[in-house]
């Protein structure tokens, strides 16, 4: 399960910003499309390099066992 | 960090939502909801020598649906009375006026009370909209320069 974060500070005269944490690719831009429809219009926008990684869907990991033969056995 | 974005309010609603909103401005403003539209009515006929000052919220429109023509919310704090209505046009209209008061005063407490508005309403549509997403509040708290910073967070498969 991934963690997705949003901080939001509504300024003294209405204005929002909003900080999309944790959530990469499509579903950062669905958070962000998503409260600009709530609030009202997009002033400025700034994208950072997490918006452009993949969203994690499953992980495998993968092990490998080194011997060294030394030939005593 | 992933996005971060500037969000400029627009206020489209019906008349009972911006009511909501009118009266947590007036209450955190220090004003109280004095009467019915039809004593607010008179009360206008009486007071046309007061100086008024009258603003029009950015991008509003208030929604025709369940609202009375004559529906408006009066209220008052000290000599300043605010009235809160939906103009000709559906935007919502936001007039300060009170006697011994300057235009610069009554300009003042209207902008004062349309930003307050603006953020109580704002504040009450994210709240609700963040709830039917399934998002726990992790912490709100009013920052000193009268701001809301709220922290959410949600669990995703």
């Amino acid at each position: 399960m991934a963690q997705h974060e949003v901080e939001i500070t509504i300024s003294r005269t209405g204005e929002v910003k909003v900080h999309v944490k944790g959530a990469k690719g499509k579903a950062c831009l669905e958070y962000a499309k998503w409260l600009t429809e709530v609030v009202g219009r997009v002033k400025s926008q700034q994208n950072t390099n997490e918006l452009y990684e993949p969203e994690v869907k499953s992980r495998i990991d993968l092990r490998q066992d080194l011997r060294v033969d030394d030939g005593s056995s | 960090m992933s996005t971060v974005l500037i969000l400029a309010p627009v206020i489209i609603s019906n008349w009972p939502a911006i009511a909501v909103a009118a009266a947590g401005a007036a209450s955190a403003l220090g004003f109280t909801i004095k009467q019915t539209a039809q004593e607010a009515i008179k009360q206008g006929q009486q007071t046309e020598t007061e100086q008024n000052v009258e603003l029009e919220l950015a991008g509003s429109e208030v929604l025709a649906q369940g609202l009375a023509t004559d529906q408006k919310m009066v209220l008052t704090k000290g000599s300043m009375q605010i009235v809160v209505e939906r103009d000709a046009r559906g935007r919502c209209k936001v007039c300060a006026s009170g006697k011994g008061q300057s235009k610069a005063q009554l300009k003042q407490a209207a902008e004062e009370f349309t930003q307050k508005l603006t953020q109580c309403f704002i504040y009450d549509k994210v709240m609700r909209q963040l709830k039917g997403k399934s998002f726990q509040v992790v912490n709100e708290e009013l920052m000193q320069d009268d701001s809301i910073r709220i922290h959410v967070r949600r669990w995703v498969d």
